[in-house]
C-alpha cells in the first residue's frame, strides 16, 4: 500500500533535518553497540584465552587463581602421576611462572620465564622454529620482545640467570640454553619480554626444584561434559588445592568485573533512552506537521490503524537507517577503544574488551528496532486522535 | 450509474434532519448549524451557497461523517451516521463517500497515481485492480500523462484533478466537494468546474460547497445558506440528471468511453467490500 510503502520517501521530505536525526540515531547506536560489546567481551575474552589450547582445569595453590600470587604447588610431579590416574583427564600439562634474567655482557635483562611441559603445550603457540621437546634441558623459546631485548635470534645462545635465594643466600644459578623456537605466550601483555624452558630448567633457575613446585597445572578432560564433575571430583581428592574449571574461573572474572558491566548496562541505557526521545521527538514534529494530510487520510476513509502502522514504519525506518550507520561507526570507535584500554600494563594481549557476539547483538539490534517503533507510537497516537474535522478547519487557515 | 456505486431502489441518498452543531469558542457557545434539514437525491448536483462562517462547511463535514452533529440526524444510504461506531464510518467514507477539499490535501510524497490508489489500498483492492482503475480515472480528469509526477510536480487545476480522481476512487455514492475552485485561478478552476459538469452528466452525486458564482450557476439545485440555516433550496431541474436514467444506465448520458469507469469494468463490486 502506498503509505506504509513510503516511509523512506517521507524521511526524505526533510532531508537535512532527517539527515541530523539519523547521525543522532547512529551516534547513539554506536554507543550502545560498544556498550554491548563491552558488557560481556572481556570475559568472552577471558574464556577464549583460557580455553585457547583446550585445557579446561586449572589447579592452583590453595586460596589463589592461576599466576594470581607468587604461590607454588609443591610435588607436581606425583600430583600429576595422582590426577591422570582419573579415567577423565587426559593430558596434564605443570607450568611455573618466575622472573628470570638474560645476561648481556654486564647487563642482567628482566624476563619472565615460563616453565612448560612441550608435551602439554598449554601456554603458547609456537611462531617460528621447531618446540622444545620434553627432555630438552637446554632448548629456549623467545617471545618476540623478549627476543629484541635480548638481541638473539634463532640458534643464538642465551644465558639465563636465576634469581638469588635469600634463604640460601647462594649464588645466582646460570643456564646457557640454545634458542630454538620464537613463541607467543597467551597470556602475556603487550610487549612482554617472555622467554620459555622445561619446567626442570624453570624450577632449577627459581630455587623451586628440590620440592618440585609449579605455579599451576592445567588439566584436558575427555568430554565437555564431564569437566564440572571432574572439577569437583578433583577438588574433593585435593583439598589443599584450588581446582577451577574455566567456566568457574570466567565466574570469579565476570564477579571482579561486575562494574564493568554496570557501566555497560547504564550507558547502553542511557544510549536507548536518547534514541526513544530523538525519534519521539522527530516523529511528533513531523506528525504536527502532517496534521492536515493525516485527517484528510482520515477523511477519505484510511483507518487509524493504517495511519498509526504508517508512522510507527517511519520510527522503524529511521532507527533502521540509523542503527545501520550506527553499526559502522560503533565498529570503528570499539577498535579505537579496544587498542586504548589493551594498553593499560599487565593485561594479557589476548584480552580484548569489545568482542562481538552474535546473540547480544541480535538482541541489541532487536531492542534497537523495537525502541523506534516504539518512539513512534506517542505520534502516530497524537495522528490517530487528531479530531478531523477541525483539524481540517485549523489546516484551512 | 457511472464511477460511483449503483443504486437499485431508492435513490435518497443522504437526508439530513433537524441537524444542529454547536463548537465553544472562547467560552461561548457558536451555533454552526441551527436546525438545517435537507434530502440528496441520486444524481443531484448541489451547490450550497452563503457567506463565510454560514455553516456550510460543518454542513459538509457533517454530510460526509467526519463530524458529529451537536443534535439531529444525518443518514447516508439509510444508514444513522450517529449511531455508528468509529470504524464502520470510517469503511463508509472509504467505500461510499468521495472528499474534493480546497487545498487538494495530496500526499506530496506521493505520484498522482499512489495518490489515487490510495483509498483503493485502503480498501483492500488487488493491486493490478487499482492501478487499471487509477490510470482509467486519471485519463477520465485528464491526466493520463501525468501519472507518474509526484504531487508536488502538479499545477494546482492539475493537483484538484488527481483529487477528483481520489474521490471517485472506490466508486463512491455521494461527492463532497470543499471550495474545489477556491484555490485556483479563474481559467484553472474553469476546468475543474467543467469536469464537475461532465461528473454531474455521468450520474455522480455531487454536493459542492462554494462562493464560485459560476459552479452555482451550473449546479443543479442551488441551496443558500445563512447563520447556520438554509434559507432557500432552489432545484434546476434543467441541470439535473433525471433519477431514471442514473438508476438504469450506470454509465449515464455520457457514456461514450469518457465517463469514470466503473465497478463492471473492473470486474469487482461495491457489495465485494
Amino acid at each position: 500500500m502506498p503509505m506504509i510503502s513510503s516511509p523512506f520517501r517521507n524521511l526524505a521530505r526533510h532531508p537535512v533535518r532527517s539527515g541530523l536525526a539519523l547521525a543522532g540515531i547512529a551516534v547513539t547506536t554506536a554507543m550502545l553497540l560498544d556498550m554491548v560489546l563491552l558488557a560481556g567481551g572481556i570475559e568472552r575474552s577471558f574464556e577464549r584465552m583460557l580455553m585457547g589450547r583446550g585445557f579446561q582445569i586449572r589447579i592452583s595453590p590453595k586460596g589463589t587463581l592461576p599466576f594470581d600470587t607468587e604461590a607454588t604447588i609443591p610435588g607436581t610431579g606425583n600430583l600429576i602421576r595422582s590426577i591422570l590416574a582419573d579415567s577423565s583427564i587426559v593430558q596434564a600439562g605443570p607450568v611455573l611462572g618466575t622472573s628470570v634474567y638474560a645476561r648481556r655482557g654486564d647487563t642482567l635483562l628482566t624476563l619472565f620465564g615460563y616453565g612448560i611441559d612441550p608435551a602439554a603445550q598449554a601456554q603458547y603457540q609456537l611462531e617460528a622454529g621447531a618446540d622444545l621437546t620434553p627432555g630438552d634441558t637446554t632448548g629456549l623459546l623467545l617471545s618476540g620482545p623478549a627476543a629484541r631485548l635480548i638481541g638473539a635470534g634463532l640458534g643464538d645462545s642465551v644465558t639465563l640467570v636465576g634469581r638469588l635465594d635469600p634463604q640460601m643466600a647462594a649464588a645466582a644459578i646460570q643456564h646457557r640454553l640454545v634458542v630454538r623456537g620464537m613463541a607467543r605466550w597467551l597470556y602475556d601483555y603487550r610487549g612482554q619480554p617472555s622467554v620459555g624452558a622445561v619446567v626442570p630448567v624453570m624450577q632449577d633457575l627459581s630455587h623451586l626444584r628440590a620440592q618440585d613446585r609449579v605455579s599451576a597445572v592445567v588439566l584436558r578432560v575427555r568430554s565437555d561434559a564431564e569437566i564440572e564433575q571432574t572439577s569437583r571430583r578433583l577438588q574433593r581428592r585435593f583439598p589443599m588445592l584450588e581446582i577451577n574449571s574455566v567456566a568457574n574461573l570466567v565466574v570469579h572474572f565476570r564477579e571482579r568485573l561486575v562494574y564493568f558491566r554496570q557501566l555497560s548496562y547504564i550507558l547502553g541505557s542511557i544510549s536507548l533512552i536518547v534514541t526513544v526521545l530523538l525519534v519521539s521527538t522527530l516523529m511528533t514534529i513531523t506528525v504536527n506537521e502532517r496534521l492536515g494530510e493525516i485527517a484528510t487520510l482520515r477523511a477519505i476513509g484510511v483507518a487509524r490503524t493504517s495511519i498509526v502502522r504508517g508512522i510507527m514504519a517511519e520510527g522503524a525506518a529511521l532507527t533502521l537507517i540509523g542503527g545501520v550507520l550506527g553499526v559502522g561507526l560503533g565498529t570503528v570507535t570499539a577498535r579505537y577503544l579496544d587498542r586504548i584500554l589493551t594498553s593499560f600494563p599487565g593485561l594479557p594481549a589476548a584480552i580484548s574488551f569489545f568482542v562481538p557476539n552474535p546473540a547480544s547483538l541480535g538482541v541489541a539490534a532487536g531492542v534497537l528496532l523495537a525502541t523506534g517503533v516504539i518512539a513512534g507510537a506517542y505520534p502516530a497516537f497524537i495522528a490517530a486522535r487528531a479530531p478531523i474535522a477541525a483539524t481540517l478547519r485549523t489546516e484551512a487557515t | 450509474m457511472s464511477g460511483p456505486a449503483r443504486l437499485c431502489g431508492p435513490t435518497l441518498v443522504a437526508s439530513v434532519r433537524d441537524l444542529r452543531k454547536d463548537y465553544p469558542m472562547n467560552g461561548e457557545t457558536v451555533h454552526a448549524l441551527r436546525g438545517v434539514s435537507l434530502e440528496i437525491h441520486q444524481g443531484d448536483y448541489a451547490a450550497v451557497v452563503g457567506p463565510s462562517g454560514c455553516g456550510k462547511s460543518t454542513l459538509l463535514q457533517l454530510l460526509g461523517g467526519i463530524d458529529t452533529p451537536s443534535s439531529g440526524s444525518v443518514e447516508l444510504l439509510g444508514t444513522r451516521l450517529e449511531t455508528m461506531r468509529d470504524r464502520e464510518l470510517t469503511r463508509l467514507r472509504l467505500t461510499r463517500i468521495g472528499f474534493v477539499f480546497q487545498r487538494f490535501h495530496l500526499l506530496p510524497v506521493l505520484s498522482a497515481r499512489e495518490n489515487v490508489e490510495l483509498p483503493m489500498a485502503e480498501a483492500g483492492v488487488s493491486r493490478v485492480e487499482r492501478r487499471a482503475r487509477a490510470r482509467q480515472l486519471l485519463a477520465y480528469v485528464g491526466l493520463e500523462d501525468r501519472a507518474d509526477h509526484r504531487a508536488t510536480q502538479l499545477s494546482g487545476g492539475e493537483m484538484q484533478r488527481v483529487a477528483i480522481a481520489r474521490a471517485l476512487a472506490n466508486h463512491p455514492v455521494l461527492i463532497l466537494a470543499d471550495e474545489p475552485t477556491g484555490e485556483l485561478d479563474a481559467a484553472t478552476g474553469r476546468g475543474i468546474l467543467d469536469l464537475f459538469q461532465r461528473l454531474a452528466g455521468d450520474g455522480v452525486t455531487l454536493v459542492v460547497v462554494t462562493h464560485d458564482e459560476r459552479l452555482a450557476a451550473e449546479a443543479g439545485r442551488v441551496i443558500h445558506m445563512l447563520d447556520g440555516c438554509i434559507t432557500d433550496d432552489v432545484p434546476r431541474s434543467a441541470f439535473r440528471v433525471p433519477h431514471s436514467e442514473a438508476t438504469v444506465d450506470a454509465r449515464g448520458p455520457g457514456s461514450g468511453g469518457d465517463s469514470p469507469p466503473s465497478n463492471a469494468e473492473l470486474g469487482t463490486r461495491n457489495a465485494e467490500r
